[in-house]
Formats: structure tokens, C-alpha cells, sequence
């Protein structure tokens, strides 16, 4: 519809000019008679009427012809008229160049952020661990590949603050699911290793979502687990399952490629709906790791760092 | 419904929706009453003859419905609570302005 609206404003525009060519070099009656009535058929007959009368003794308009000042006037209009079709097709045209620059270079950003995030050699969050799962089946870093992960850090005796964000959790999982079609796997890794048995997690879990996947294991384990996703962890040793005590935890989502890697970490400031959108970012802007070196080796290197 | 009572096999359990939700239920009618007594810090010393005084029912419910770390861990994030909002109220009365943190994307 605009397309077709936008090629005969040129052919418009094409014509008025090959008009006002023709009127200087020949201001022959014929040519330009055939001018006018290529260019606009109703607007041709009115001249041809009023001209007659206007025409005095030695008068430059030829016989038949037309006032050339309206039609100066004319020509004018509908340069006039082209032009603002013309720039209204710059507006939409740069508006929409100007929103897909600036969505590409967020997500080039995206990319940029997830790449340092990642880190090179010895990653700086996340890497091997050794836990088990809500099932009591071993659970590892090997895990992770192949799909992307969110990784939270808590325990089951939290008074406040764990449920809330297993329930920002599980509707952040189902927003990405069915909004998106994004399929998250969710991890809880218990900090309280002594009271959270396998059995106990299972139990806690399903209260919130059915996928979430609940880690617990050795006190060694679920410590250098800690310890590795940089997670401040204070729960004494040697408590017993009875006793009634809070531990301390780290409160971020842990964003975690399918190759196991971290991306991104979000915090508390983060509502069900910004944490989607950057969840779906992360998402969009992700790249596998044979493409991202390839590219790193390309012509258009310079543009990813 | 006493699930961190004396009984200490129930201490091993995880604390279910609606445990939780019964506590903090109880949890919040007893910090009404403290808005009413105009008391801040629930673990003030000075304060405990007056919470006994007008509050014993409620606390004796919120320490009830809840672990005792719990309840003490809500006192103190009470506390804090209290104490931060009116900072920001006497910042924000002296026309001061957040520092602008870049944590936030």
C-alpha cells in the first residue's frame, strides 16, 4: 500500500520536472498542453478555459497555452506535495533504521557484557561442583549444558525473603515459557546442608514450581559450591537438623548459558517482569562458543570488542 | 499448629505455605499493637514491661506461629526497617538526593 503510493509520488515528481524542462527549452503549446494533462488531467481542463481571456496582443503564452505564472504556481505545489511525501518516507525510513541500530547495538552489548561476564580460563562465578538433587540423584556442573540454567541460592528455613523469590522464580519461569518459549532450568542450591536432605527439598519445592530442581549435599560440597558462585556462606559446621537457626545467603539469580557458563547475575532490584526481559535479552543475544571465536577471528572483529 | 513447638522432629521439616503464612500473620498483628505503643525496637530492654503489658497475647501467638530465629530475625528487620524510612524521610525533608548508583541496568 505505502509502496505503490511512494513509487507514484516519484513518477509524480519525475513528470512535473520533465514538464518545466520542456517549458524552457521549447514553450511549444503541444508539449506542454501533453504535460499538463500527464500530470494532473483535472487540473489541465481549467486552464485551457480561462487562458483565452487572460491572452493580450503580443502575449508570450502561446495560442491554447497557459498563464505560466499559475503554472509556475502549480509546479510548485506539487514538488510541494512530493516533498512532503518524501519526507515523511525519511521519517519512517529513519526511524526505523534508528530503532534497529540501536536495538543491534544493545544486543552487540548484551553480547559484550555475557563475554566479559564469561571470562577467560578459570571462570569468575560458577565452574565444577559435586551436589545431589531433590531425588538423591548426583547433580553436576555437566548438568547444565545444553540449556540455559537459573541458579539461586537460599535455604528452606528462610523466613522471608527465599519464598518470595521462589514465587518472582516460578512466575518468571512460566512468563518465559509461554510468553516466549524460552525453557529455563531452575536451580535451588541449599546453604543449609544439615536441615535440607534431599526429601526435605522435594517436599519444599513443590510448593512453588515443578521444574525447580532443588541441590543440596556434604557440608564440603554445598561450601565450595558457595564458594564458587561467590555466595557468602556462614552456616556453622557442625549444627544438628533440630536446631533452630537462620543462615546467611547470597540473594541473586544466577543466569547460566547452556554451556554451563554465567552470563548474569540479577539481584533484588529486579521484578518479575524486568528479570523476563533480560533473561529474554541474554537469550536473543546469545551466540554459541564456536561462533563467538570464529567471529573473534573475522573481518568484523573490531566490532565485538 | 505448633510446627517449631517443643517437639524437635518438626524443626527438621521445611516450613510449609501456610506456616508461613500463619506466621507472618501473627507476626503482623503483634507489630500493630507495637505501632500502637509507638515502640521501635521490639528487643529494647526498657520496652519489654510495656509489650508485656499491652502485647502479651499477640507476641504470645507471633512466637507461637513462628521459630524463634524467625521472630527474632523479624524484630530486628523491623527495626531496621523503621530506622531507614525515617532516614530517607529526614534526607528527603533536606532536600537531599539519592547518590546515583550504577547498579541498577
Amino acid at each position: 500500500m505505502f509502496r505503490s503510493s511512494l513509487i507514484n509520488s516519484l513518477r509524480y515528481s519525475n513528470r512535473a520536472s520533465v514538464c518545466r524542462s520542456s517549458q524552457f527549452l521549447t514553450p511549444s503549446t503541444r508539449l506542454f498542453s501533453s504535460c499538463s494533462v500527464l500530470k494532473n488531467s483535472s487540473a489541465s481542463t481549467e486552464p485551457s478555459t480561462a487562458a483565452p481571456k487572460k491572452r493580450k496582443q503580443l502575449s508570450r503564452i502561446a495560442i491554447g497555452g497557459s498563464d505560466s505564472k499559475k503554472e509556475k504556481l502549480r509546479d510548485a505545489s506539487s514538488i510541494e506535495f512530493s516533498t512532503w511525501k518524501a519526507g515523511v518516507l525519511l521519517l519512517v525510513v529513519g526511524s526505523a533504521m534508528v530503532y534497529y541500530f540501536k536495538k543491534e547495538k544493545k544486543r552487540l552489548d548484551t553480547q559484550r557484557e555475557a563475554e566479559a561476564n564469561r571470562g577467560y580460563g578459570k571462570p569468575l562465578i560458577g565452574g565444577p561442583f559435586n551436589l545431589v538433587d531433590d531425588n538423591g540423584k548426583p547433580f553436576t556442573e555437566k548438568n547444565l549444558l545444553g540449556k540455559w540454567s537459573l541458579v539461586y541460592f537460599g535455604f528452606t528455613h528462610c523466613p522471608d525473603i527465599c519464598p518470595d523469590e521462589l514465587d518472582k522464580m516460578a512466575i518468571m519461569l512460566d512468563k518465559l515459557e509461554i510468553d516466549h518459549n524460552i525453557d529455563i532450568q531452575p536451580i535451588f542450591i541449599t546453604c543449609d546442608p544439615a536441615r535440607d536432605s534431599p526429601e526435605v527439598m522435594k517436599e519444599y519445592l513443590s510448593e512453588f514450581h515443578p521444574k525447580m530442581i532443588g541441590l543440596t549435599g556434604e557440608y564440603e560440597d554445598i561450601k565450595s559450591t558457595c564458594k564458587k558462585y561467590r555466595v557468602y556462606f556462614s552456616t556453622p559446621k557442625d549444627v544438628k537438623p533440630n536446631q533452630d537457626y537462620l543462615v546467611d545467603h547470597s540473594i541473586f539469580f544466577y543466569l547460566m548459558d547452556p554451556e554451563g557458563q554465567f552470563v548474569d547475575a540479577l539481584g533484588r532490584n529486579y521484578d518479575e517482569n524486568t528479570a523476563v526481559e533480560k533473561i529474554k535479552q541474554q537469550v536473543d543475544a546469545y551466540i554459541p562458543k564456536d561462533q563467538r571465536e570464529k567471529r573473534k577471528e573475522g573481518w568484523f572483529s573490531f566490532l565485538y570488542n | 499448629m505448633a510446627w517449631f513447638g517443643s517437639s524437635s522432629e518438626d524443626n527438621a521439616k521445611a516450613p510449609t505455605r501456610s506456616t508461613r503464612k500463619q506466621c507472618w500473620d501473627s507476626r503482623d498483628k503483634f507489630f500493630v499493637c507495637l505501632d500502637g505503643l509507638k515502640i521501635d525496637n521490639a528487643l529494647d530492654d526498657s520496652k519489654q514491661q510495656e509489650i508485656k503489658k499491652h502485647c502479651a497475647a499477640q507476641e504470645k501467638l507471633f512466637e507461637r506461629d513462628c521459630a524463634h530465629s524467625w521472630v527474632k530475625y523479624f524484630k530486628e528487620q523491623r527495626f531496621y526497617a523503621i530506622k531507614k524510612e525515617r532516614f530517607i524521610k529526614e534526607m528527603e525533608e533536606q532536600d537531599a538526593s539519592p547518590l546515583p548508583l550504577s547498579g541498577k541496568k
